[in-house]
């Protein structure tokens, strides 16, 4: 029935002139839907790494405290300003060659490249999305601080019930934003042998002739990823709107 | 709910104008290579620069040299033409030959019944190899059996990986270059790392004291196969005109003066070849 | 509404300025500390600036193709005809979904090496067509950042201008145009930021940008603290090409906020 369906389809797709040949070949198929599925793995953990680190960033950058704000501030400047091939090609290659030698041998060091490509995407990212909360966290004004201290709140309470839930509200346009890039971004996995679509599909490319069609595939693919990121963004935005706050 | 036609309609524009982006600018392949090669006065070959012996840039000089230099060379000189050189990697080099960039390929690529298929090749070989795996001495690893499970680096478009991952059962990493994948067996991301014999073994031998720890540490070569020159399919005035330069180094010689040149850990082929070629013409 | 905005963030410290210097003064520390590793660094400083200003190049011309593009989509995009803005939706949409490893791998592959005009070849070079692959994205973010612009000016200036005389064209010339490209320089300049950061994308093609010098430099000399020098000193030259125009871009922004 599916084989049945798949030579269908190659033929279908040969009277256009894209040749789906790579179908019949088990070993390519599996890892090509194995590519997906990684992509999609990637993306669903990179999110709320991304998440967790932007709203800690945040913080320690509007703490108002020079040992938190200051290495913090460093990282989000040499991450926005560098490109992120680089920062993986930086941790994958150096950084964890000097890992290993400093415990005293590869054997001991349990990075992996999956590892290095959620690190770097997702701190990356989430220097971003710091930025965009700093923002919103400063926009919130001092009489409302200044009441949240009047009725007793510490400072970490203050951040939690104020000046984040506002922050996120501003902030949310960017932070979906940073998200569409985020999963954009875990295409330069295939750099350092991360299974996943564009690495899959540089694998076959590489042995048959047939760019156009796996590229076809990677484009709609990551349209339709980005299209689902991008709605359930706008539904939160819609959901967590206060009426009269922030137009 | 039901998508209505403006949906519908948009749908079909969005597959509309990825085709036509993507297939419009796709058929504009060159024929008549020979033809070509000498109206221009040029043959452009695509070199690799993966490593001593057989494509590097000089240090000193930061000029390309190697084996794969040397033989590109000789080819322009027999077709009476100039040489233009083109880097190229594993993951690029199918692509940038069936583009045409391109006139023909020697770039460490082996023959393979699947490449084969879709490219055309000079059948006189100019060196035979094969893989060998670079890892720690004290790995325990002594055969290519012994990867089952166990990770392998390679180059991305590496003949190797088919093997590694099929017949031995290893879990193959495939970097954009061999540089990224040495780096990476150093780093600790895999057990070994897979590419051709000549290239890792002179680098062990050159940089004794940053490799101290690793050796080839499967003796046998992994598939080992004819080095040849790829071209595109069907260009038969091509491959004969090439065919009949190769053939003729190889009896004069010239291709072991290449290989001592170079320093090529085993040139036993290549005089078997230029034995057999002599043998063959007399 | 008013909104006090706190003091901390008038006197921000240049805290990558000061990062990037103690990141500069320890490499240069390092190699005076180890002098053989200077030398080497030092011969292959000609071979990667040349790399350099091919990132540099290939993200000019990027900009520049992706911004004319892009200006003519956004205004399509708000054209009154759904002929002329579908097909610029569309374009928008996809491209700016994609990522830009993925276009410039399309674009390295699929166009052809050379290209026929008027009977004459004309090469069509690797790094022309990572130009190409970056200046999709760009365009189609352009597209968005010039439809945000545009719609951001109340429709009452419109109607201003007309009653001072102005005829529609006059009044994109000489009001609506000039607010607008204050209002979309900030967003411009991360974009061209953004495009910069992806010309390293361009190495995974074979283009001989830095990165791609960076490594051919390291598999040449084949030192370990050599290779970690040369992977650091890409980082350093991106960051000293981008943080100046991320902090020209703040201090836009900034002025721009306090109007």
């Amino acid at each position: 029935m599916l084989d049945g369906f798949t030579t269908h389809f190659i033929d279908l797709m040969k009277t256009v002139g894209l040749n789906f040949e790579f179908l019949t070949s088990g070993y390519e198929v599996r890892m090509w839907l194995d590519g997906m599925v990684t992509t999609l793995v990637l993306v669903v953990i990179t999110i709320p790494i991304s998440l967790i680190f932007g709203v800690l960033f945040a913080a320690a950058l509007t703490s108002g405290k020079k040992w938190l704000a200051v290495p913090v501030r460093a990282y989000v400047e040499l991450t926005r300003n560098t490109p992120t091939l680089v920062q993986l090609m930086c941790g994958f290659l150096v950084l964890n060659m000097l890992i290993s030698n400093a415990l005293g041998g590869a054997q001991n060091n349990p990075l992996t490249p999956f590892f290095w490509v959620v690190a770097i995407t997702g701190l990356h990212v989430a220097a971003f999305h710091a930025e965009a909360l700093r923002g919103g966290i400063e926009a919130v004004p001092s009489t409302t601080i200044e009441a949240a201290r009047a009725i007793g709140f510490n400072s970490l309470q203050i951040l939690r019930y104020v000046e984040l839930p506002l922050a996120v509200r501003s902030a949310l346009p960017s932070i979906i934003n940073n998200l569409v890039n985020l999963v954009k971004l875990t295409t330069v996995g295939s750099a350092i042998a991360v299974g996943e679509i564009t690495y899959a599909s540089i694998m076959i490319w590489t042995q048959r002739d047939n760019v156009v069609e796996l590229m076809l595939v990677i484009l709609l693919f990551f349209s339709l990823i980005n299209l689902v990121v991008a709605r359930i963004g706008f539904w939160l935005e819609k959901r967590l709107a206060v009426p009269g706050f922030g137009q | 709910m039901l998508p209505n036609a403006g949906q519908v309609a948009k749908k079909l524009l969005d597959v509309g104008i990825l085709a036509a982006f993507l297939i419009g600018a796709s058929s504009a392949h060159a024929d008549a290579t020979l033809d070509r090669i000498k109206a221009r006065g040029k043959l452009t070959v695509g070199v690799i620069l993966s490593g001593a012996p057989f494509g590097y840039i000089d240090p000193k000089t930061q000029e390309q040299k190697g084996l794969n230099i040397d033989v590109a060379k000789a080819l322009a000189a027999g077709l009476g033409v100039e040489l233009e050189t083109q880097t190229v990697t594993p993951p690029n080099r199918i692509q940038f030959l069936q583009q045409g960039k391109v006139d023909i390929l020697i770039a460490n690529m082996q023959y393979t019944e699947e490449r084969a298929k879709t490219l055309g090749y000079v059948p006189t070989p100019y060196d035979r190899v094969g893989g060998a795996a670079v890892g720690r001495k004290d790995s325990g690893i002594k055969d290519w059996t012994d990867l089952k499970g166990k990770t392998a680096c390679v180059s991305q478009g590496s003949n190797y990986t088919q093997p590694l991952i099929e017949e031995y059962g290893a879990q193959v990493k495939a970097l954009p270059s061999q540089p990224e994948s040495l780096l990476a067996l150093k780093g600790g991301n895999c057990d070994v790392a897979v590419h051709v014999s000549g290239t890792v073994s002179l680098m062990l031998e050159d940089r004794a004291d940053e490799w101290k720890d690793y050796a080839i540490i499967i003796p046998s070569d992994l598939i080992p196969s004819d080095s040849v020159i790829w071209l595109r399919k069907g260009e038969g005035d091509t491959q004969a005109a090439l065919d009949n330069i190769v053939k003729s180094l190889h009896v004069s010689g010239k291709l072991i003066e290449f290989a001592r040149t170079n320093r090529l850990p085993s040139i036993a082929y290549l005089e078997e070849q230029q034995k057999k070629l002599k043998d063959g013409s007399q | 509404m008013s909104i006090v905005l706190k003091q901390e963030r008038a006197k921000q410290l240049p805290f990558g300025g000061i990062f990037a210097a103690v990141l500069g003064l320890t490499v240069i520390a390092w190699l005076f500390l180890n002098q053989s590793l200077g030398q080497v660094l030092l011969e292959w400083l000609p071979y990667l600036a040349k790399g350099f200003t091919m990132n540099v190049l290939i993200s000019i011309l990027a900009i520049a193709i992706g911004t004319l593009i892009g200006i003519v989509l956004g205004v399509m995009e708000l054209a009154p005809f759904a002929v002329v803005r579908a097909p610029a939706l569309v374009y928008v949409q996809i491209f700016r979904n994609a990522p830009h490893l993925v276009l410039i791998f399309a674009a390295t592959y699929i166009f052809p090496f050379e290209l026929v005009i008027f009977g004459n070849y004309v090469p069509f070079p690797d790094w022309v067509k990572a130009v190409v692959g970056l200046a999709i994205p760009a365009s189609a973010h352009i597209a968005e950042i010039t439809r945000g612009a545009i719609q951001s000016i109340p429709t009452a200036q419109w109607d201003a201008a007309q009653g001072l005389g102005f005829s529609r064209s006059q009044s994109l010339r000489w009001i609506i145009l000039p607010q607008c490209i204050k209002r979309s320089l900030p967003p411009w300049m991360n974009l061209y930021a953004s495009i910069t950061m992806g010309t390293a994308l361009a190495s995974l093609v074979g283009v001989h940008e830095l990165l791609h010098s960076a490594n051919d430099a390291s598999t040449a000399v084949q030192r370990t603290d050599f290779t970690v020098v040369v992977y650091l000193t890409v980082l350093i030259a991106f960051f000293l090409f981008c943080y100046p125009v991320s902090r020209f871009t703040q201090y836009l922004e900034r002025r721009l906020a306090s109007r």
